[in-house]
């Protein structure tokens, strides 16, 4: 077994790392200063083939394998996670049409999605307590020719940007997740309302907003997969999300690690570098190894995927690794820059914050310590 | 094999070659011969040292006579080439190595003669390393303009001979465009007060000049400012592929102190820095600085000099 | 429509190479390959070049083992195929023996149009290589280069040279070195890399170049390699106040008769 990537993944990996040192370092801090949509960025992204990355090339994607994803997650976090975000995001609903997609669903919304034309996003999360249940829920009711939607998804990321979104809603209010069922729904389809833009506290510039459905008539066509088939999709994508997300996890502590320790080299106190300290190498040092391990828990839980067997396990585990230890790396790696690195015209606030939510999202669809739990005991 | 030859289509440096040419005379017991395109500067060179000048006429485009310049020295079977290292004299010098089927050193810091070998001192890994290379006879080796300076002159002219040749035919040389106004030779300068990013404005490098003033310095800069900014010409630009110096005083204000300037300006005899960022990798390659802000520093600091 | 050869160098990436504190020996263990700077902007004239002209791009390198490693990332930055010679000769290689080596492959491979390198390769700055090759093969050189037009069989150059910029034109074959002026490097698409593998590659063994082991000596041999340290005063005044700063530093200069 090799625990190298391959030449292929090394050469895709210097790309991701060429293309975000030319494109994504000289925005990352004014995108997160205004939040604003990194359109020029996208565009560079779909040139060079990293939004088609996992759809096939019948669609026009790079059929790249998803540890080579996991890679380009990763470099392109260590500049801007929030554009990783974007991919992220957009990158999974493309997966979703290529995985339970008709013919013409996949012919219809691949080929630009590859090309970046189209972008795409999942709308899951409601207010309630999970989807399909509550006040809110977002609720498709069969009619002839189609369904109606009504309700609230909420914290769609990548909303008012994305060409199509794959959204979950429940087909019987009374069964609620049990009758879960996912949906192709275009962009400003009558009667979809994008809400305001979410102020988040990081990953600035990836756009997160409420989506009210009031009335909103989609064709039966615009069925993914089989009815009430919603919640094993979502279980499945959120799982693959999360390996994409821990990606980014270590991106962003890889950075903050050797943003710290290249400071610790010069910043001279005691008339010492300050990387001469026990308590600042002890710090380096752990935050340097956790980046390490979870990065070889990401590359196996990608080749897990990549391989087509049982993942969620393995997915669970380095997103719990994460949940612990990743802001983890933020605080101890801010706590080696101090008082200088505590400014915002320095990278770590920033990245603390990014990594914030990189942690935050997309658990898989039961509390990662709960599945690891059960496959053992 | 006998004989130490030189070339430079640079006047002031085909003179600066006939210093270490002069050293190799005197461990080989050869004598030099200068190879020059010019006329004029033929007589200089027989009096700097120079046993014989050839004069090839024929034309100035130096790396049309390389072939000329080979035959020369095969035909005299030649145990040492210099050449001037400009770019046209690199040109020159690899392809007459090659028709000789010898080993180049190329931007000989220092050279001298151990085991009947040439033996060469130069820069590696972008200025990271340096190393010591050894080659055998008949070697060629360019050196750098200022890494010598010119000799005193030499006790006895040597002869001056015309000899004609041929340029290479094969490339036409259609248009030339000098590089804007040539102004100062800053590798002539003994100080010079350089010049980075931590100036906020072109009108702020005026504190600088005044700094550069009192001290008789010329002025210089980092990559940035010149290639970027174009607050100063290229010609000031100090850096891996900018120019090498090695003035008595170097003051480098407002810059960081990166090694692909460093490397331009490491031979100075004493580094003076000026950084607000106490970890600014200058400090360790400076003698003295300070620590602050250069907008208060200079004009505290050309105040105290000029008195 | 040129049929263009670019000579690339397979190098260790400069910034992964360490100074051992202990001796001032080099440390490469860490350093990862790379091809040379400027030889990425020689393939990517090529590719230029052929996509405006027509023609073809084909690459050529002599390096170690390590060279193999070399080929899918050549491949993806524009080059159609790659010849590469792997041989221990090339360790100590000078430009000598490396310009011995690519001639002879040259002519085994050939003809060309126009056969491309770097000005100088980014670990050894040598520069001699286009010059040499020219010498060896009996063609014009047009080095440094900072721009570069094909039409037909008629190639303009404009050279960058410390004091002016040259418009020099050849007809027919040619040698070039460029400097890394004369274009950026594209990032290759994942296409790019991935289509990279489905491109041939060709292995020359030296045995059939036809060289003689004098052809393969170095003339020019590295002794020894030190890490450049900088020994300096390392006098910082950081008082509170600039002025007495200043006063410290006058009083050093003056010390040093420097004003």
């Amino acid at each position: 077994m090799n625990f190298e990537l391959t030449e292929e993944q090394q050469l895709i990996g210097q790309s991701a790392r060429d293309f975000a040192k030319e494109y994504l370092e000289p925005i990352a801090v004014e995108l997160d200063h205004t939040g604003n949509f990194p359109k020029a960025a996208v565009k560079a992204l779909a040139a060079h083939d990293f939004l088609g990355l996992l759809l096939s090339g019948t669609f026009g994607g790079a059929e790249a394998g998803f540890v080579s994803y996991a890679e380009v997650v990763e470099t392109l976090s260590r500049f801007a996670p929030a554009v990783a975000s974007i991919v992220n995001n957009h990158t999974v609903a493309a997966y979703a049409i290529q995985q339970w997609g008709t013919d013409e669903q996949k012919k219809q919304y691949l080929p630009g999605m590859a090309k970046g034309e189209i972008l795409g996003a999942t709308a899951v999360y409601e207010h309630g307590p999970t989807p399909g249940v509550g006040a809110n829920a977002l609720v498709a009711l069969k009619q002839d020719g189609g369904y109606i939607l009504n309700g609230k998804k909420a914290f769609v990321r990548n909303a008012g940007e994305a060409g199509v979104y794959v959204v979950f809603a429940t087909t019987d209010p009374a069964l609620g997740a049990k009758a879960l069922t996912a949906f192709l729904v275009k962009a400003e389809t009558a009667g979809m309302k994008v809400g305001a833009k979410a102020e988040t506290m990081g990953l600035k510039g990836c756009p997160v907003a409420d989506i009210t459905f009031e009335n909103v008539v989609i064709p039966e066509s615009a069925l993914l997969g089989a009815a009430s088939e919603g919640t094993v999709i979502v279980t499945k994508l959120l799982s693959i999300a999360s390996v994409a997300e821990a990606a980014q996890t270590v991106g962003i502590g890889q950075a903050a690690v050797q943003h710290a320790a290249a400071y610790a080299k010069q910043r001279v106190q005691f008339g010492k570098p300050v990387a001469t300290l026990q308590a600042i190498q002890t710090l380096l040092a752990e935050v340097a190894s956790d980046c390490h391990l979870a990065r070889l828990g990401v590359r196996n839980a990608a080749l897990l995927i990549e391989e087509g067997k049982p993942f969620e396990v393995e997915a669970a585990m380095v997103k719990s690794f994460l949940v612990r230890l990743g802001s983890k790396m933020l605080i101890d790696t801010c706590q080696v820059e101090g008082g200088f690195g505590y400014s915002e015209f320095m990278p770590l606030p920033r990245m603390f914050r990014d990594i914030a939510g990189t942690n935050l999202l997309d658990a898989p669809g039961d509390f990662p310590e709960k599945l690891i739990a059960a496959s053992i005991a | 094999m006998a004989g130490i030859f030189i070339f430079s289509e640079d006047s002031a440096l085909a003179k600066q070659l006939l210093t270490p040419a002069l050293e190799l005379k005197a461990s080989l017991a050869q004598p030099i011969t200068a190879i020059t395109l010019s006329e004029s500067d033929a007589e200089e060179l027989a009096k700097l040292g120079a046993d014989k000048v050839v004069v090839l006429t024929g034309g100035t485009w130096a790396e049309g006579f390389a072939e000329a310049i080979y035959s020369q020295i095969s035909k005299a079977e030649g145990s040492i080439l210099l050449v001037g290292g400009t770019l046209r004299g690199k040109h020159v010098a690899a392809y007459v190595a090659a028709k000789l089927n010898a080993g180049m050193t190329t931007d000989a810091k220092a050279l001298k003669i151990a085991n009947g070998k040439l033996l060469a001192t130069r820069v590696l890994y972008a200025g990271l390393a340096v190393c010591e290379e050894e080659v055998a006879l008949p070697a060629v080796a360019t050196i750098r303009a200022r890494t010598f300076l010119a000799p005193a002159p030499a006790p006895a002219a040597g002869v001056v001979e015309t000899q004609s040749a041929e340029a290479d035919s094969r490339i036409t040389i259609s248009e030339v465009i000098p590089t804007g106004d040539k102004g100062v030779d800053i590798t002539a300068a003994t100080k010079l007060v350089a010049v980075g990013r931590g100036f906020r404005r072109k009108e702020d490098l005026k504190l600088a000049e005044d700094l550069a003033g009192v001290l008789k310095a010329e002025l210089a800069c980092t990559r940035g400012i010149a290639e970027d900014e174009h607050w100063l010409p290229i010609e000031r630009y100090i850096g891996i592929s900018g120019q090498t110096v090695k003035p008595e005083l170097y003051v480098a204000a407002g810059l960081s102190g990166q090694v692909q300037h460093m490397v331009g300006c490491r031979e100075s005899k004493v580094i003076v820095a000026i950084n607000t960022d106490e970890r600014a990798p200058i400090f360790e390659a400076a003698d003295y600085g300070i620590v602050g802000d250069m907008y208060e520093v200079l004009p505290l600091l050309t105040a105290a000099l000029r008195k | 429509m040129p049929k263009c050869l670019v000579c690339y160098k397979w190098t260790l990436d400069e910034q992964d190479i360490k100074i051992k504190p202990e001796d001032l020996s080099l440390d490469s263990s860490r350093a990862k390959g790379k091809i040379s700077d400027f030889d990425r902007n020689a393939v990517e004239e090529a590719a230029l070049i052929v996509e405006k002209e027509g023609g073809a791009v084909e690459v050529l390198s002599y390096g170690t083992a390590a060279v193999k490693l070399s080929l899918k990332d050549v491949l993806s930055r524009g080059a159609e195929k790659a010849h590469w010679i792997a041989d221990p000769s090339a360790e100590n290689a000078d430009a000598a023996v490396t310009a011995n080596v690519l001639a002879a492959a040259i002519r085994k491979l050939g003809p060309y149009d126009l056969i491309l390198c770097g000005e100088g390769s980014s670990d050894l700055f040598n520069q001699q290589t286009a010059p040499r090759l020219a010498a060896l093969l009996g063609l014009p050189c047009l080095s440094f280069v900072q721009k570069l037009t094909v039409e037909g069989s008629t190639v303009t150059a404009t050279r960058k040279l410390e004091d002016c910029q040259e418009t020099a034109t050849v007809s027919g074959p040619v040698v070039i070195s460029v400097l890394s002026e004369i274009n950026k490097p594209r990032i290759p698409t994942l296409k790019q890399v991935l289509g990279a593998a489905k491109k041939p590659n060709e292995e020359i063994k030296i045995a059939d170049l036809g060289l003689k082991p004098e052809d393969l000596q170095p003339k020019a041999l590295r002794q020894s390699v030190k890490g450049f340290v900088m020994q300096r005063r390392n006098v910082v005044y950081k008082e509170s106040s600039a002025a007495e700063n200043v006063a410290k530093l006058t009083a050093s200069l003056a010390s040093e008769g420097l004003c």
